[in-house]
């Protein structure tokens, strides 16, 4: 069942390819917004650009999880599925890892013009790199997914998600920019493995937690 | 509900003036805590008991959430609101006596205090909750929805303390109780103080309890 219901996001977006897209133009706009606002020396922006690296995934993934859930919606998609033997909690942990697939996807593609236009020295491990975006990523999507389930009958959705995200998502903001920081700094990742734990905790929780309580938001 | 009536809250309320001024009283006239920053110390004596009824209330909004998702009770939703809404009053307070008392400790009204922070970063959350109770869909929904909000705000408080905490390890030097204090042992008259909040609380919520019930059977 959780593989059927990734498949079909990923079916979706294979044919429209409505959501990356939508996302990596606009990582991109705001990667230039940025670059253009930010004219300062090298060596300054080299410390802005962890924070402003996850204001842009943070704001691109409100866009992909508001139009991920906004499928469910159209053509009352919801109820059909709804209307069947199938367990919530398990259609959640699918939207997380669709949503998880669709804003790594669309990070690969603009992470290039960020380092490109902020003229970012590529001194550290990719490796590294993407445990930090994958595990950051998983936990602003984890809890992005259940803000999205929430609101998804509001008259006022697009308001709604990043009211609620955006301070829930706080402690990731703080983790995801320190880790990144450090990695940049060229620091050991002994040195930044407690922010990784805030950032998997995050992502557990609120996981399980989405889970739990996901057969409770969708209720015919 | 015969305890819930007019003539009880306006007792209550009536009580809750009375006790509010004795409680100014005392703040006033109890000797500064720490004898340095004179009388801007003295809303300590404020400061520490609304921050424990606030976060205490909080956490009763969560509880309210898990007994209302398990039994599905309406009165669990009333308590919720009600919790919630006088927590926010408070929280409120946190915002305005901890800047307030900041200035002179530390020279700037917002220092990031990882308690402070957290309080923020806990009422913006709810500002988002009020707003999805009021455009997030029909009553009934809201109710779930809100009891998701309410159980997901308070599980986000220990990485919101200890992700601002590790943030800032600077700040660690802020003034615990016991350590900070010139005179002896404050307990007692927090204590005092606190008693007097609670009083004030729970006329405060009955208000609000009883507002929200009557609400509910006009719309019935």
């Amino acid at each position: 069942m959780l593989v059927h219901f990734i498949l079909k996001d990923l079916k979706i977006e294979l044919r429209s390819k409505e959501i990356i897209t939508s996302m990596f133009i606009f990582g991109l706009s705001v990667t230039l917004i940025f670059a253009l606002a930010f004219q300062v020396a090298p060596a300054m922006i080299r410390e802005f650009a962890p924070g402003l690296l996850w204001v842009v995934i943070l704001f691109t993934s409100v866009l992909g999880l508001n139009r991920l859930f906004s499928l469910e919606r159209d053509e009352h998609a919801l109820w059909s599925w709804s209307a069947g033997p199938v367990d919530r909690g398990t259609v959640f942990i699918a939207k997380v890892i669709s949503a998880l697939i669709f804003v790594i996807f669309s990070e690969i593609l603009f992470i290039i013009p960020f380092f490109v236009f902020l003229n970012l020295p590529i001194e550290f491990s990719f490796f590294q790199l993407g445990l930090i975006l994958f595990v950051g990523t998983g936990a602003i999507v984890s809890v992005g997914c259940l803000i999205s389930g929430i609101t998804l009958q509001a008259s006022q959705r697009d308001v709604l998600i990043p009211i609620l995200l955006f301070p829930t998502a706080s402690p990731v903001a703080i983790a995801a920019t320190k880790c990144t920081q450090l990695l940049f700094n060229q620091k050991s990742i002994t040195e930044w493995n407690y922010w990784l734990l805030i950032l998997g905790s995050f992502f557990v929780i609120f996981t399980l937690f989405g889970y739990l309580v996901f057969n409770k938001i969708v209720e015919e | 509900m015969p305890f819930f009536n007019h003539r009880n809250n306006l007792i209550h309320a009536g009580i809750a003036v009375a006790l509010s001024a004795i409680n100014i009283f005392i703040v006033i006239t109890l000797d500064p805590p720490n004898a340095a920053q004179g009388i801007f110390g003295n809303i300590f004596y404020i400061h520490v008991p609304v921050s424990w009824t606030a976060f205490l209330l909080y956490f009763m909004v969560m509880i309210s959430g898990i007994m209302f998702l398990t039994k599905k009770e309406s009165i669990w939703d009333h308590r919720g609101l009600a919790f919630a809404e006088v927590g926010t009053l408070f929280m409120f307070l946190i915002l305005t006596t901890g800047p307030i008392w900041a200035k002179p400790a530390w020279g700037h009204f917002w220092p990031w205090e990882p308690r402070l922070t957290t309080s923020l970063i806990l009422f913006l959350i709810f500002l988002g909750y009020f707003m999805l109770r009021e455009f997030g869909g029909n009553t009934e929904q809201v109710s779930r929805y809100g009891a998701v909000v309410g159980i997901l705000a308070f599980l986000d408080v220990p990485l919101i303390f200890f992700s601002v905490k590790f943030w800032l390890p600077e700040m660690q030097s802020h003034p615990q109780v016991g350590s900070y204090f010139d005179s002896g042992n404050l307990f007692p008259t927090f204590l005092v103080i606190f008693s007097l909040i609670t009083f004030i609380i729970i006329s405060t919520l009955m208000v609000r309890f009883r507002v929200s019930i009557l609400k509910q059977n006009n719309i019935n």
